[in-house]
C-alpha cells in the first residue's frame, strides 16, 4: 500500500472532476434544490383549501357555519355558487372541496334533531380529500361545541377529558422529518450516480487497461477512486444539515457520534452498491439504468416521503431489504428523537450487516476485476 | 436523396443502436411497470392500523371497556400493554409503537361518581402525516366515547339528553369515492415516466455521439440540422408511445382505473407532453459537456420537478407562490391535469383547453431552443 500512489490517483480523480465545470456546479445546486422542494413542496402542509360554500338554508345559523370556515386557515371560501353550478367548478378544478348546508338546517337544530351537512371532496387528489375531509368534520364538531355552550347546555354528566400530546416535533411540521431524510437520500444519491459510473467509464474509454499496467494494487485504486466522492458527499450533507438547521430551523436533539456512525456505514453500504452496478454494466448508460432501477424503490420503500405506517402489510417486510429504511430511521432517530445507539441498536447491526456484505462483495468483485 | 430517406435512414440507426443494448431495452420497458406497481400498492396518504400501546392502570371493568374502543377501532392497531410512563419514552425510541394510551387509577371511581375522567395520549411527532391523523381521531374517539358515557349515565338518572341538536358532517367523495391511491396516483404516474424515460434517453443522446466522435460523422453528412432533430426524436416518441398504452392498459384493465373522458384528448396531451419532454431533454444534450453532466441536469431539470412539482402525489396548493410559478415552467404539471381530468372526471377539450394549449406553446418554444442550441454547438 502506497500512500503516494492512492494521493496520485486522487489528484487524477480531481482534475478529471475539474474539467467538467458544470457537474462540479449541479453537484452542489443538487442537494439545495432537492432541499428547497422537498421543504416547501413535500413537507407543506394542506392549508386554503379553496373551498366553495352551498348555502340553501340561508339563516343565521348556516351564516355561522360558513364563517367558521371561512375564518380557518384550511379552507379559503373562493365561491358561493347555486347547486347545479358546483359540478363544473370541480371538474375545472378551481375548487377542491365544497360545504352544502341543505334547507331546514336551523329549522332541524332547534327542533333538537341531527341535522346533516354535506362536505363534497375532490377525490382525484387523495391528500386533498383525506385532509380536507378531517379539517371539516373538526370545524363542525368545533362548531357543534360552540352552539351547546352558547345555548348554556351544560350537563353535568360524566365524560373523558383526553389529554392528546404530541412527542418530538409538537408543531408536526414535516420539515423536521424530512431533512434527516433527505441527508440520507443525498449520500445515497451522489454516492451511488458517481460509483456507478466510476469503473464502466474507465473501461469505454480503454483507460483501465492504462491503470493495469501501472503498479497501483486494486486496495489503493479503490481507496483513490472512493475518496474524492466521499469528499463531495460529504460537502454536500453538511450543506444541507446546515441549511436545514439553520433556515427550515429544524432541532437537532442527538448525538454527532450517532450520525456521524450511522452515515459512515450508509457510505460504505452505497459505495459497495455503486461499484458493484459499475462492475456488471457494460455501458454507462446500462448503469445509469440499473441504479434508477435500485433509486426508485429505495425512495419509494424506506418511508423517506411516503409512510411506511401507511403502507399495506404485504408491502412492509420489502422495506427491510432498503439499506435506505434503516439509515433514515437512525437520522430521524438522532435529529428529532436523540436516541442513542442503544434505541437503535437494531437499526445499526442491520445497517452493518449491509455494509459489510456489499462492500465485501464489491471489494471482492474490484480484486477480482483488475487481476483478470 | 430526399429529406424523407435521410431522416428515415437515421431512424433505422437509433433502432439499431436500441436493438443492440438489449439490457438498455429491458430496463426502459421493465421500468414502467416497476414504477407502476410500486406506486399502485405501496403508497396510500390514508393512515390505518397504526401501531399503539395502552397502559391502564386503573385496571377496572370501566378501563377496560374504554380500552377496547381503541381495539375496536380501524385505526389504532394495539401491538402491546406496557407498565408505566418510563415505558412510553422507550417503545417511543425503538419505534415498536406510535401512540401510547396511558389510564390512570381513578378512571373508573371518577366516572361513576359523574366526574370528568382524565386520560392521556401521547403521540410520535417523528412521523407527521401519522401523527396529525392520530390527533384528530384520537379527539374524535373520546369525543364518542365520552357522548356515550354520559348518554348512559343520563339514562340511568332519567335525564333528557335529546335537547341540543347537533350537525351531522356527511363526507361524499367525488371520482374517487372508494378513495383507492392507485385511481388517484395512475394517472400522475404516467406523466412522471414518460418524463424520466423521454428526457433521460434524450439528453445523453447527443451526447453520447459526442464522446465517442460520431457526431462528426453525422455533421459530415447531408443531415441537416432541424432533419437530425426528428430522427433523433422519433424512435423515442414511440417508445414513449409504447409505455403509455401499457401503463392506460394495464392502469384501466388490472387496478380498474376508471377511464371516463374521451382517449383522444388524452391521446392529444400525450403527444404534446412527449414533445415537450424530448425537447427538453435536446435542449440538456446541447448544454452538457459529458455524460454525467446530462445525466445530473437530467435529473435536476426533469425528474425531480416532475415528481414533486407536477401535482403527481404533493398537493400544490399550498406551496409558496415563487414555487408556484417556478411550477409552470416545467410541462408536467399541466399534463398531470389533462390526465387527471380526462382518467376522472371525464373531461374533455372544452374543459382542459388552456392545458392543452400551454402545453403545445411549450413544445414548439422548447424543440425550437434545442434545434437553435444544438445548431450553435455545431458550429
Amino acid at each position: 500500500m502506497s500512500g503516494r500512489r492512492i494521493r496520485l490517483l486522487i489528484w487524477k480523480e480531481f482534475l478529471q472532476l475539474r474539467r467538467d465545470p458544470l457537474l462540479l456546479r449541479l453537484l452542489f445546486i443538487m442537494p439545495i434544490a432537492q432541499l428547497i422542494l422537498f421543504g416547501y413542496v413535500v413537507a407543506a402542509d394542506v392549508t386554503n383549501l379553496p373551498t366553495a360554500v352551498v348555502d340553501l338554508d340561508r339563516t343565521a345559523t348556516s351564516r355561522a357555519l360558513s364563517a367558521h370556515f371561512d375564518a380557518s386557515d384550511y379552507f379559503d371560501v373562493v365561491a358561493r355558487p347555486a347547486e347545479s353550478e358546483l359540478q363544473p367548478l370541480m371538474d375545472t378544478g378551481r375548487i377542491g372541496i365544497a360545504i352544502v348546508i341543505p334547507e331546514g338546517t336551523q329549522a332541524a337544530l332547534d327542533r333538537g334533531e341531527t341535522a346533516p351537512v354535506g362536505v363534497v371532496v375532490d377525490g382525484s387528489d387523495s391528500q386533498v380529500a383525506s385532509v380536507g375531509s378531517g379539517y371539516a368534520s373538526q370545524i363542525v364538531a368545533r362548531f357543534n361545541a360552540e352552539r351547546m355552550a352558547g345555548q348554556g347546555v351544560q350537563l353535568a354528566a360524566p365524560g373523558i377529558d383526553a389529554r392528546v400530546r404530541v412527542m418530538f416535533n409538537p408543531t408536526l411540521a414535516a420539515v423536521n422529518t424530512m431533512i434527516p431524510g433527505l441527508v440520507a437520500a443525498i449520500v445515497m444519491l451522489s454516492i451511488m450516480a458517481v460509483m456507478g459510473q466510476a469503473v464502466v467509464k474507465e473501461r469505454e474509454r480503454g483507460t483501465l487497461e492504462q491503470m493495469f499496467v501501472t503498479p497501483i494494487r486494486p486496495t489503493e485504486y479503490l481507496i483513490g477512486k472512493v475518496t474524492p466522492y466521499v469528499l463531495v458527499a460529504n460537502v454536500q450533507l453538511l450543506l444541507v444539515a446546515l441549511v436545514g438547521v439553520f433556515w427550515f430551523g429544524v432541532p437537532f436533539a442527538g448525538r454527532i457520534s450517532v450520525v456521524v456512525a450511522g452515515l459512515a456505514l450508509f457510505m460504505l453500504t452505497s459505495i459497495g452498491l455503486g461499484l458493484l452496478i459499475s462492475l456488471v454494466s457494460n455501458t454507462r448508460q446500462q448503469a445509469q439504468q440499473l441504479m434508477m432501477l435500485f433509486m426508485l424503490p429505495s425512495f419509494v420503500l424506506s418511508g423517506f416521503i411516503f409512510p411506511i405506517d401507511s403502507m399495506p402489510a404485504a408491502i412492509v417486510p420489502l422495506t427491510w431489504f432498503v439499506p435506505l429504511t434503516w439509515a433514515i430511521q437512525i437520522l430521524r432517530g438522532a435529529f428529532i428523537k436523540g436516541s442513542g445507539f442503544e434505541a437503535l441498536g437494531t437499526q445499526f447491526l442491520v445497517l452493518t450487516a449491509f455494509a459489510v456484505v456489499l462492500f465485501g462483495a464489491a471489494v471482492a468483485a474490484t480484486h477480482r476485476r483488475l487481476a483478470e | 436523396m430526399s429529406a424523407a430517406t435521410r431522416i428515415g435512414a437515421l431512424i433505422v440507426k437509433e433502432f439499431r443502436h436500441l436493438g443492440r443494448d438489449r439490457r438498455t431495452l429491458a430496463v426502459v420497458l421493465a421500468l414502467p411497470v416497476l414504477q407502476m406497481i410500486l406506486f399502485a400498492y405501496a403508497i396510500s396518504f390514508d393512515v390505518t392500523n397504526v401501531s399503539t400501546v395502552v397502559i391502564d392502570q386503573d385496571r377496572t371493568p370501566a378501563s377496560a371497556a374504554y380500552l377496547r374502543s381503541y381495539a375496536s377501532s380501524d385505526f389504532f392497531r394495539v401491538v402491546g400493554t406496557a407498565d408505566g410512563l418510563a415505558d412510553v419514552d422507550r417503545i417511543f425510541d425503538r419505534n415498536e409503537a406510535r401512540i401510547a394510551v396511558v389510564v390512570p387509577a381513578g378512571f373508573g371511581r371518577s366516572l361513576a361518581a359523574g366526574e370528568q375522567a382524565t386520560v392521556a395520549v401521547y403521540l410520535d411527532g417523528s412521523e407527521p402525516t401519522a401523527a396529525r391523523v392520530g390527533r384528530g381521531f384520537a379527539v374524535a374517539l373520546n369525543q364518542a366515547y365520552g357522548q356515550s358515557v354520559a348518554v348512559e349515565w343520563a339514562d340511568a338518572q332519567g335525564l333528557d339528553v335529546t335537547a341540543a341538536g347537533q350537525l351531522e358532517p356527511r363526507v361524499r367523495t367525488w371520482y374517487n369515492p372508494e378513495r383507492r391511491s392507485s385511481d388517484f396516483l395512475i394517472p400522475g404516474l404516467m406523466v412522471v415516466i414518460i418524463m424520466v424515460v423521454a428526457v433521460q434517453q434524450t439528453a445523453v443522446s447527443l451526447v453520447r455521439e459526442r464522446e465517442q466522435g460520431t457526431d462528426e460523422q453525422l455533421a459530415i453528412s447531408p443531415l441537416r440540422g432541424w432533419e437530425m432533430m426528428i430522427g433523433k426524436l422519433a424512435p423515442w416518441t414511440l417508445l414513449a408511445f409504447a409505455e403509455l398504452a401499457a401503463i392506460t392498459a394495464v392502469g384501466v384493465w388490472f387496478f380498474h382505473l376508471p377511464l371516463r373522458g374521451s382517449l383522444g384528448v388524452l391521446a392529444l396531451g400525450a403527444a404534446l407532453f412527449v414533445f415537450c419532454s424530448l425537447g427538453l431533454g435536446l435542449v440538456i444534450s446541447a448544454v452538457a459537456p459529458t455524460l454525467e453532466s446530462a445525466n445530473m441536469l437530467g435529473l435536476l431539470l426533469s425528474i425531480l420537478p416532475a415528481f414533486i412539482l407536477s401535482g403527481f402525489a404533493f398537493p400544490l396548493g399550498s406551496i409558496p407562490v415563487a414555487l408556484q410559478a417556478f411550477s409552470w415552467l416545467f410541462p408536467a404539471r399541466f399534463m398531470v391535469a389533462i390526465s387527471r381530468g380526462v382518467f376522472l372526471k371525464g373531461a374533455g377539450v372544452a374543459e382542459l383547453w388552456p392545458e392543452l394549449l400551454t402545453l403545445a406553446g411549450y413544445a414548439v418554444v422548447v424543440i425550437a431552443v434545442a434545434v437553435v442550441l444544438s445548431a450553435r454547438r455545431r458550429r
